[in-house]
């Protein structure tokens, strides 16, 4: 626990009963970082989508109506929060959890879009995510299966060695959470109705690889 | 905990299982199908869960269904909207005892769900409001009851709160947490009772 290099020196822990979440500098600047783009999602306006009409001088603004902004407002905060869990976590488990909030907050944020392209990438980053809890859930149960235990803070130590396939379970299931900027490449959403949120995947998505990174190589 | 062979061999059988639906998923083409698969592929990973076979799976199982139903209702949603299906017509069904009995088989069970206090009795008081609900319709807005429901929850985390930073004070956060639990358990079950879109018992009377 906190000897390899990227991790650097621990600087605080939070305890919750044996469940003990930690901030090293490489943590607390993920955490910053997520905190820092959940104040933008709540301060920015959304972008407004402005097309040309071919031929002429006309323009028009797509707007977005006042709830599907107040929702795609909250899932982004939410993804955030989920993402903040996810790189202080100390335990496995938990990490793992959410994890999964991270690729179902993802959904959310471009749910309430209307046009159909969108809603069908959401629903195929869907169907991705739900298959990826098989490898992340069955990562973190092997791990407690071999070691008995799921603190990151136990399996830190030399005594217990984590069997590498749950190491790769775990990285196969993160792969699968954190596929959605491929779909949202994939869908040209990235500069559609409500872009300051669509942000949002790509930095949890980039958070939770990150942190997936540091895991592995501590436990 | 099992251990050993078993595992080995329950596991081995879960891998099986995988890949069979995995295939499974390759090979559907149609969303509605994938979609069902994707809910026995989540069951798969449950089930890897449940077979630790300890305390720890059992503390484990729980969130994770949580998570992974929240997913499978958010995709049903946006598989609804994606190919503007329309909602489903509802029948009515008039039935005479449906207007004398919820009176008072709603108030018995809500009765003893009171007497039964928290999480049990949250579910046996909700049960009788569900079935007054669904009998006899109902006028008002349940904004405000989503709200109560959703204080409530807010108790039930506090009083864990005080459970691990305060743990001398367990008797007034047990008490917290089984009065907020009662409270969230009969409000979200009541609303399921509202849930039927249109035609309350008084409309259908009129017409």
């Amino acid at each position: 626990m906190f000897d390899i290099p990227i991790e650097g020196p621990a600087l605080f822990t939070l305890a919750f009963g044996d469940i003990v979440d930690y901030f090293s500098p490489y943590t607390l600047i993920l955490f910053i970082f997520a905190a820092l783009f959940i104040a933008l999602a709540i301060l920015s306006r959304p972008e407004q989508h402005t097309d040309i009409i071919f031929g002429t001088d006309g323009v028009y603004t797509k707007g977005i109506p006042a709830d599907q902004q107040k929702f795609q407002r909250f899932m982004a905060i939410a993804c955030g929060l989920a993402a903040m869990g996810a790189v202080v976590s100390g335990d496995i488990f938990n990490f793992c959890i959410f994890t999964s909030m991270v690729g179902l907050t993802c959904i959310g944020i471009v749910a309430s879009s209307q046009s159909r392209h969108v809603l069908n990438a959401a629903f195929e980053y869907g169907i991705v995510t739900m298959i990826a809890m098989i490898p992340l859930f069955g990562g973190a149960a092997l791990i407690a299966a071999t070691t008995g235990t799921l603190s990151i803070w136990e399996l830190a130590k030399d005594t217990i060695t984590v069997p590498f396939a749950a190491k790769t379970f775990l990285l196969l299931g993160v792969m699968g959470e954190g596929m959605a900027p491929f779909y949202v490449a994939k869908a040209e959403i990235t500069r559609a109705q409500g872009a300051p949120y669509i942000l949002m995947i790509h930095v949890s998505s980039l958070l939770i690889f990150l942190r997936i990174i540091e895991i592995v190589i501590t436990i | 905990m099992i251990t050993g062979d078993a595992y080995l061999v329950g596991t081995g059988v879960l891998f099986i299982a995988v890949i069979i639906c995995m295939i499974a998923l390759m090979r559907e083409k149609d969303d509605l199908h994938r979609l069902i698969l994707t809910g026995s592929t989540e069951v798969i990973a449950l089930s890897i869960i449940a077979f630790l076979a300890t305390d720890l799976a059992e503390a484990l199982i729980l969130p994770g269904l949580v998570v992974s139903l929240a997913e499978l209702v958010a995709l049903s949603e946006i598989y609804i909207n994606k190919e503007g299906l329309p909602p489903a017509p509802v029948q009515e069904h008039t039935i005479e005892a449906f207007s004398s009995a919820p009176p008072i088989i709603g108030c018995i069970l809500v009765i003893y769900g009171i007497v039964l206090s928290g999480f049990t009795g949250g579910a046996v008081a909700g049960v009788g409001l569900i079935f007054y609900f669904m009998c006899l319709g109902h006028h008002e807005q349940f904004e405000l009851l989503e709200t109560v429901s959703g204080y409530a929850w807010v108790l039930w985390v506090l009083a864990f709160f005080i459970f691990m930073i305060l743990p001398s004070y367990w008797f007034f956060a047990v008490m917290m947490a089984g009065t907020a639990i009662f409270a969230k358990v009969l409000i979200k079950m009541a609303l399921i009772g509202t849930m039927k879109p249109s035609g309350t018992r008084e409309d259908t009377d009129h017409v």
